[in-house]
């Protein structure tokens, strides 16, 4: 595990929630969701759809507001934090953001900088070093004078991926980075994810493939409706009882050479058959 | 980079020719040079001193706020609500502060001096109206709900307004100059009552320049960044509510500034960026409201033109030009 410089007490993991509940609507979506972040791990949410993935991220990060339920990072209260101080404390990256016209790639990075600056105060030396570095870290220096526009699906998830590195918070969550992607982009994505991690961020991803998230994560949190129902590694968490349970099919996730697969029987089931595989 | 320099640049060129202009043109013509000395307290003949001081400065001086203040207004609902087509009148300012107005001239035309108090309430009334509609219930906050709010005001106060001028035929000629938005040249006596709110627009306005860009890139970034995307929105439409009802208490409903003049500064500078549109707005929207008026009042002299229909006639060519051009 890579050492993060990370304040606050040693001990404390970078993130713990317990019980987050929320409705949206009147709707509950989440009903009581756990989740633990240690530093320098990269976290995978899998789950069905509507299961509460995308509304248990932006729960802890701070996007919605829990009706019960806690969030401790670095073992303070999310409810007692700042603006400011959660934007240290991890940046959101959401799937897909508006691109609005005439911005360059090094603007919007300068704008995600923004976030360690007081109101009404000037970028800083020490700020433009780091929007260099956080375009360098998520490979964008080579287009950062484009404009926005012109990019492609990938090449704006990097950018956006950018964004959130340059708050030079030690945890990056980001909400399913790949769904819109072709196959490169997703290869490149995750690839940059590992990098990153490897370099001592803690990441949070929520992923809708299975085989990539067992490809990339360190751990799987599998959320089933409105609550986290399992986690631990990808291959001892997502096993075929799992798979059916979960998502209510048949499948198994191979993994051979460092390549992962999702063996599926697309056709394979009778309605209202046991799936359970052995 | 510098295209954006190059554009305030002009801008700023373009507002001081106006204000000169403004200020020289008129029933009497005053050389430059004399507009010039007597702004800085000397030279220049009695009856020159007398125009200038009394008459031409404060009317620049309005010209140039006003426009300042519409262009502005328009730039922070346009970065606030994401949206193209607000302006003051979408959050219903203009169409408050229009009903607000002709109440006074056709219910209580012995007291016009209260015009611009009644204006700038109904104004202020219309937008808080439209704020409470739009922060109530499911999603509130959200831009749809704002711009939908707005949209009923806009019609229920301009139906008002309507029905004003129907009921009392024989007054609504004296409320067609303050319809189609103009100036008067009637000393600094507007001003002194509306200064306080122009400049607490103005206050909020600078502060939020930089929310505004990370709403740009999406409520969830703007989230991540630490802003809170619907206390954004609510300051854009407190900043925008003063600045256009102090704006429509002085010079009448000349909304069409506001929506046009900060897409005009987003093509010309090619950037949507606030720290570029908002003073860009402030310019551009003074500038043309000086040359407008100046143009207005001295073309067909003595007969003063209403600016407001005028500064759109000159104003949809060039925007137009500019949109073609744009990509």
């Amino acid at each position: 595990m890579a050492a993060a410089a990370q304040p606050g007490p040693a001990a404390a993991a970078l993130l713990r929630a317990r019980g987050v509940e929320i409705a949206l609507g009147g709707t509950p979506i989440l009903r009581g969701a756990d989740l633990d972040l240690e530093a320098g791990e990269l976290v995978a949410i899998v789950g069905p759809n509507g299961a509460g993935k995308s509304t248990l991220v932006r729960a802890i990060s701070g996007l919605l507001h829990p009706d019960a339920g806690s969030v401790l990072w670095s073992g303070r209260e999310m409810r007692e934090m700042r603006g400011r101080e959660l934007a240290r404390a991890r940046a959101f990256v959401p799937q897909r953001m508006p691109v609005p016209a005439g911005i360059s790639v090094r603007e919007a990075v300068t704008i995600g900088r923004s976030a360690r600056l007081r109101p009404l105060t000037r970028l800083t030396g020490d700020d433009h070093e780091g929007i260099e570095r956080a375009l360098q870290r998520a490979g964008v220096e080579r287009f950062a004078e484009r404009a926005l526009s012109t990019l492609s699906g990938g090449e704006l998830q990097r950018v956006q991926v950018a964004i959130g590195l340059a708050q030079e918070a030690p945890v990056l969550i980001a909400d399913e980075p790949t769904s819109q992607l072709d196959l490169g982009a997703t290869v490149g994505i995750a690839t940059l994810f590992r990098e990153l991690v490897g370099d001592g961020l803690t990441a949070l991803v929520v992923v809708h493939d299975l085989a990539l998230a067992a490809a990339v994560a360190d751990r799987v949190v599998v959320v089933a409706e409105g609550r986290t129902v399992a986690a631990g590694r990808p291959l001892e968490v997502l096993t075929p009882a799992r798979l059916a349970e979960t998502w209510g099919a048949d499948a198994r996730l191979v993994e051979r050479d460092g390549r992962t697969a999702l063996h599926v029987a697309w056709l394979g089931q009778e309605p209202n058959t046991d799936v359970r595989a052995p | 980079m510098a295209r954006r320099t190059l554009v305030l640049a002009a801008l700023l060129a373009g507002l001081l020719a106006a204000a000169i202009a403004s200020m020289a043109l008129g029933a009497v013509k005053i050389p430059i040079g004399h507009v010039v000395e007597i702004l800085f307290g000397g030279g220049g003949n009695r009856t020159e001193h007398q125009i200038v001081d009394t008459l031409r400065l404060p009317r620049t001086v309005e010209a140039m706020l006003v426009g300042a203040a519409l262009g502005v207004a328009g730039a922070l609902l346009q970065g606030a609500l994401g949206n193209p087509l607000a302006s003051p009148d979408v959050i219903g300012v203009t169409p408050g502060a229009g009903f607000g107005a002709i109440l006074i001239i056709i219910l209580l035309p012995g007291s016009i001096a209260l015009l611009p108090l009644a204006a700038l309430f109904f104004g202020l009334l219309a937008a808080t109206l439209v704020f409470l509609f739009a922060w109530s219930g499911r999603n509130r906050g959200s831009t749809g709900k704002v711009v939908l709010a707005g949209i009923a005001m806009l019609s229920l106060f301009t139906a008002g307004t309507t029905s004003l001028l129907a009921a009392f035929p024989e007054r609504a000629p004296s409320a067609i100059f303050f319809i189609a938005g103009g100036l008067t040249s009637s000393g600094w006596e507007n001003l002194e009552t509306v200064w306080p709110y122009l400049l607490a627009g103005a206050l909020v306005a600078v502060t939020l320049v930089r929310p505004l860009d990370r709403l740009a890139l999406g409520d969830d970034v703007a989230a991540s960044l630490g802003s809170r995307p619907r206390l954004i929105r609510l300051g854009a439409g407190v900043a925008a509510a003063l600045l256009a009802a102090a704006s429509a208490a002085i010079a009448g409903l000349l909304g069409f500034l506001g929506l046009v003049v900060p897409h005009v500064v987003r093509m010309a500078g090619g950037t949507s960026s606030h720290t570029f549109v908002v003073p860009a707005s402030a310019l551009g929207g003074a500038a043309l409201l000086t040359a407008a008026d100046t143009l207005a009042r001295t073309l067909r002299a003595p007969i003063e033109m209403p600016v407001g229909p005028f500064m759109v006639i000159l104003g949809v060519p060039l925007f137009l030009w500019l949109l073609r051009k744009a990509v």
